[in-house]
């Protein structure tokens, strides 16, 4: 198992989305940092540091970071039916299960290094704001970017580390529902576009009410809006993800070649 | 093979005498075969192998054996399910009915039979581009389990690509690709091999250095079943041919028995087929356009033939071998099993198929 699990990390680092990600997320807080209409049409300037990670968080979570997290996902296991490698690695010695969970098990650790090197891209584009303490809010606590009066370095510290993780635990499970579509498909693209329209229907159910809670897509913005409490989020994720991936390693077992 | 008929189907090729699936049993690093006799278990078995994909059947009702040391050839048209059975040997695809083998245990239940498994199942083999060749070797030497040193260098040597190595798969050429294929198939030093077309793109030179790696894998003991369009080459070294068409085994050529095959002009051919037709050491005697066609169970039992016709008082013109050209014989099987088809239509009972003489000369 560690010699496929240091295979596929390997395979990861290589992709062209993570790739394409990697400068993604390098432009983007920078555009945040050094918008110069953002007064106009946000009614807000940056005062610290620490509200350009805040600012990258709040307008990727919603479409972009679920894209990237579902593109990367779908082309680690749909670049094998590319390459047409799959059925070489399977003639080996190799279970179907272990193969598959080599991949689910980096893929669970990715959206936490994608969601790591964001924070860390932003931190770096907000860095001519200085990192100390200031008057207004991060946009992730109480008040906004407003904020409540002075916000101290480490409560700002705090809420973004606390926010970032919430987020990548928030994006696993589509992680894993990638895996499952492209499992079906063995395409990356069609996984990849499976994944958005599963998203973007389960982002129309809001108009149930009795389903929000339940809505993996409302949970996409749980670390600055919980619709409900922490333990109740994280359960459900992990209920997600497990359903997931347990349905992608039933339906590999059985695929043919 | 197991002597199974398929429907509609008839095997007439070497079934005089001899157990079916028994012949050409070579054991490591022996010469010439050995006369056909019971041997080993088989390497690969299949038992009414059938695969469908929705309510299509691919491939129906397919039994045959690799016995270690034997050279299986699929040949038949595209499209006529040679692909789906090396994938569903191998254990890559699932059997809508019947049952695989290989080395006695099911591929798909028990993964590490795999382990005595090389195989090369896409043409061009397929390796990760942006590895050198040298690094995809190892990779798959970890996911075997590991090689033991030296083993890559020695096969990226026997294969002709020590000088690209190290240089990315992704600018090899074709034969290159499928070259390494081989080479990451022998890896391990197989009990089985299968290989899918494993020299389709190959130039001449390449050609003959896959087939000739593939002999030599097959004297060392190793099950060797490969499709191939190569009939030329295989028919030097191939044990057996099973021909295939629209997914069934429709004849299976023991080239084995046809190698040690000779003819006789004698000036009275019907004594001269009994004469040798009684010798322990002639498997079969038959006559053909007035020649003895004689099979030996010996292969250096051929000395033998003249002098037991001369003490018969015969007179031997002419004692030669019987060339057997698969090329020509699998063409007109292939074109009689298509007349066959077109006449009986596609439903229904087939009628029976005429069958193809022993001698090789495709249907009456």
């Amino acid at each position: 198992m560690s010699a496929l699990l240091r295979m596929e990390a390997s395979k990861l680092l290589r992709l062209s989305s993570v790739r394409a990600a990697a400068v993604l997320l390098i432009v983007f807080p920078i555009l945040w940092a050094y918008a110069p209409g953002i007064f106009e049409v946000y009614g807000f300037f940056l005062v610290s540091g620490f509200q350009v990670p805040a600012l990258s968080l709040l307008s990727s979570m919603e479409f972009l970071m679920p894209l990237l997290v579902a593109i990367i996902a779908a082309e680690l296991v749909g670049v094998e039916a590319m390459h047409g490698t799959l059925p070489t690695v399977l003639l080996r010695p190799v279970t179907r299960s272990a193969w598959l969970l080599a991949k689910l098990l980096i893929l669970t650790v990715m959206p936490f290094l994608v969601m790591l090197y964001f924070l860390l891209t932003s931190l770096a584009a907000g860095l001519p704001y200085g990192f100390g303490s200031f008057v207004g809010g991060t946009g992730l606590g109480e008040g906004g970017l407003v904020g409540q009066g002075l916000t101290t370095a480490a409560t700002a510290w705090g809420e973004l580390g606390g926010a970032y993780l919430l987020a990548a635990v928030s994006l696993v499970p589509i992680a894993l529902l990638a895996v499952l579509a492209t499992v079906v498909t063995m395409n990356a693209a069609s996984g990849a576009l499976a994944t958005l329209s599963v998203l973007i229907v389960m982002q129309l159910l809001v108009v149930f009410p009795a389903l929000e809670p339940f809505l993996l897509t409302r949970h996409l913005s749980s670390y600055a809006d919980p619709v409900a409490g922490l333990g109740w989020v994280v359960t459900l994720i992990a209920l997600y993800s497990a359903a997931f991936a347990a349905i992608a390693v039933v339906l590999f077992e059985r695929k043919d070649f | 093979m197991s002597g199974r008929t398929s429907p509609g189907g008839a095997w007439s090729e070497g079934r005089v005498g001899a157990p079916p699936g028994s012949s050409g049993n070579r054991k490591r690093g022996s010469g010439p075969p050995p006369p056909p006799a019971p041997s080993a278990e088989p390497a690969i078995r299949t038992e009414g192998l059938s695969k469908r994909y929705g309510r299509r059947p691919i491939v129906r009702d397919l039994t045959f054996e690799v016995r270690p040391g034997e050279v299986y050839a699929l040949v038949g048209p595209n499209g006529a399910g040679k692909t789906t059975v090396i994938r569903l040997v191998s254990g890559l695809a699932f059997p809508s009915e019947g049952t695989v083998r290989m080395l006695g245990r099911d591929p798909q239940q028990h993964p590490e039979v795999r382990r005595r498994l090389g195989a090369v199942v896409e043409a061009p083999a397929a390796f990760y581009p942006y590895l050198t060749g040298r690094a995809n070797l190892r990779l798959h030497a970890r996911l075997a389990g590991g090689v033991p040193p030296g083993r890559i260098d020695e096969l990226l040597e026997l294969m002709e690509l020590g000088h690209a190595a190290d240089r990315k798969v992704g600018v090899y050429s074709l034969g290159m690709r499928q070259r390494l294929g081989v080479a990451g198939a022998l890896l391990t030093d197989p009990d089985v091999l299968i290989l899918d077309e494993p020299a389709s793109g190959m130039d001449p030179l390449s050609l003959h250095l896959v087939h000739r790696v593939l002999r030599d894998a097959a004297s060392r003991g190793s099950a060797v079943l490969l499709s191939t369009h190569h009939l030329d080459e295989v028919a030097t070294y191939g044990t057996r041919v099973g021909i295939m068409e629209e997914g069934e085994l429709i004849d299976e050529v023991d080239l084995d028995r046809r190698r040690d095959r000779y003819r006789v002009r004698a000036d009275d051919p019907q004594a001269a087929r009994q004469a040798l037709a009684a010798q322990p050491w002639v498997q079969d005697a038959f006559l053909r356009a007035g020649q003895v066609i004689v099979q030996l169970a010996e292969p250096d039992a051929l000395g033998r033939v003249a002098p037991v016709l001369v003490e018969q008082g015969l007179v031997v013109h002419e004692l030669t071998a019987d060339t057997f050209d698969l090329r020509a014989y699998y063409r007109e099987r292939v074109a009689a099993e298509r007349l066959r088809r077109t006449a009986s239509g596609t439903t229904g009972t087939p009628p029976a198929v005429p069958p193809i003489g022993r001698d090789g000369s495709g249907p009456a």
